[in-house]
């Protein structure tokens, strides 16, 4: 098994809406944090490539794309799964990223649960952090996040 | 922000979870699981606060299940319609009944259950306004601080 971090809120939205703009307005709500910097860079742009295998990438101030990850699952509107991988993870470490779209009378309840994170090693990534500290501040951040994207986009 | 929050342990931490969702319609906000599927934190939301669903982590954090069905604290739903279809769901939900829906002198219908592992929730919803002179009338008590 691996560790999961599993936040959610509602969104006025259908879940059609809720995808889309969780897909298509990613740069326009994501909120980058210096303790899960995706490279040593500013922070750059980020933005899905839509469909199974799609990447999703960060399109940094001087023009380079570093990819963050990959589609694993592209289910418009209910699910999305794609890997995460920070530049300060070891090569062979990748975790995983599931977002959920479920209609509730009006409103959609979009959920993101991160699978794995406490196999970040000690070093950059983790920040000294023991597995519950990290663990949290990486709900934290999915909650602002998810806050980001019903405030901007859903 | 500044406020209450009660913090409920369990035995089985997961199995809370999904019946306080099918029993009272608490929704999970937050879960944080370790490597071995133990939940190390977790927030259910209902209106405007939440609760933290949690497993036994010191000898001083029980579940009611793990000590004779003791409880020393309550955690109080407060709902703005429709208690008698709040009672159907959680009796449906297998809640133990310990008091049936029934009206207060202080204006409320209320009921009182226990969920599978022995925590007693109250619930409650205010159906008329009473003025403290007719609750302490009602209720042989005196009351400061009515509202």
């Amino acid at each position: 098994m691996s560790s999961k971090v599993f936040v959610a809120l509602r969104v006025k939205a259908s879940p059609e809406r809720a995808f889309t703009a969780f897909v298509e307005e990613i740069g326009a709500w994501w909120r980058p944090n210096g303790l899960f910097q995706t490279t040593p860079r500013a922070p750059g742009v980020l933005a899905f490539e839509p469909g199974e295998g799609g990447r999703l990438i960060e399109t940094l101030q001087n023009g380079k794309i570093f990819e963050i990850g990959r589609i694993v699952a592209w289910e418009p509107p209910a699910r999305l799964v794609f890997s995460w991988r920070q530049a300060n993870f070891p090569p062979d470490l990748m975790t995983e990223v599931e977002v959920s779209f479920a209609a509730v009378g009006e409103e959609t309840r979009v959920s993101v649960e991160h699978r794995g994170f406490d196999q970040v090693p000690e070093g950059a990534a983790r920040h000294g952090f023991p597995d519950e500290t990290l663990l949290m501040r990486l709900a934290e951040w999915w909650q602002r996040l998810l806050t980001s994207y019903r405030d901007t986009s859903a | 922000m500044s406020g209450l929050r009660s913090a409920v342990f369990y035995q089985d931490p997961k199995a809370a979870l999904a019946w306080l969702e099918k029993a009272f319609g608490f929704e999970l906000v937050m879960l944080l699981e370790d490597a071995e599927g133990n939940v190390a934190h977790s927030q259910m939301e209902f209106g405007d606060s939440y609760v933290m669903i949690g497993q036994e982590w010191s000898a001083d954090h029980k579940s009611p299940k793990s000590v004779g069905g003791k409880n020393t604290q309550t955690v109080h739903i407060q709902i703005d319609t429709d208690l008698d279809d709040h009672f159907a769901r959680a009796k449906a939900a297998g809640a133990v009944i310990d008091a049936e829906p029934q009206m207060q002198f202080y204006g409320d219908k209320t009921y009182r259950c226990r969920d599978p592992e022995g925590h007693i929730w109250t619930v409650s919803q205010t159906v008329q306004a009473v003025s403290r002179e007719d609750a302490e009338a009602a209720s042989g008590l005196k009351i400061t601080g009515w509202r």
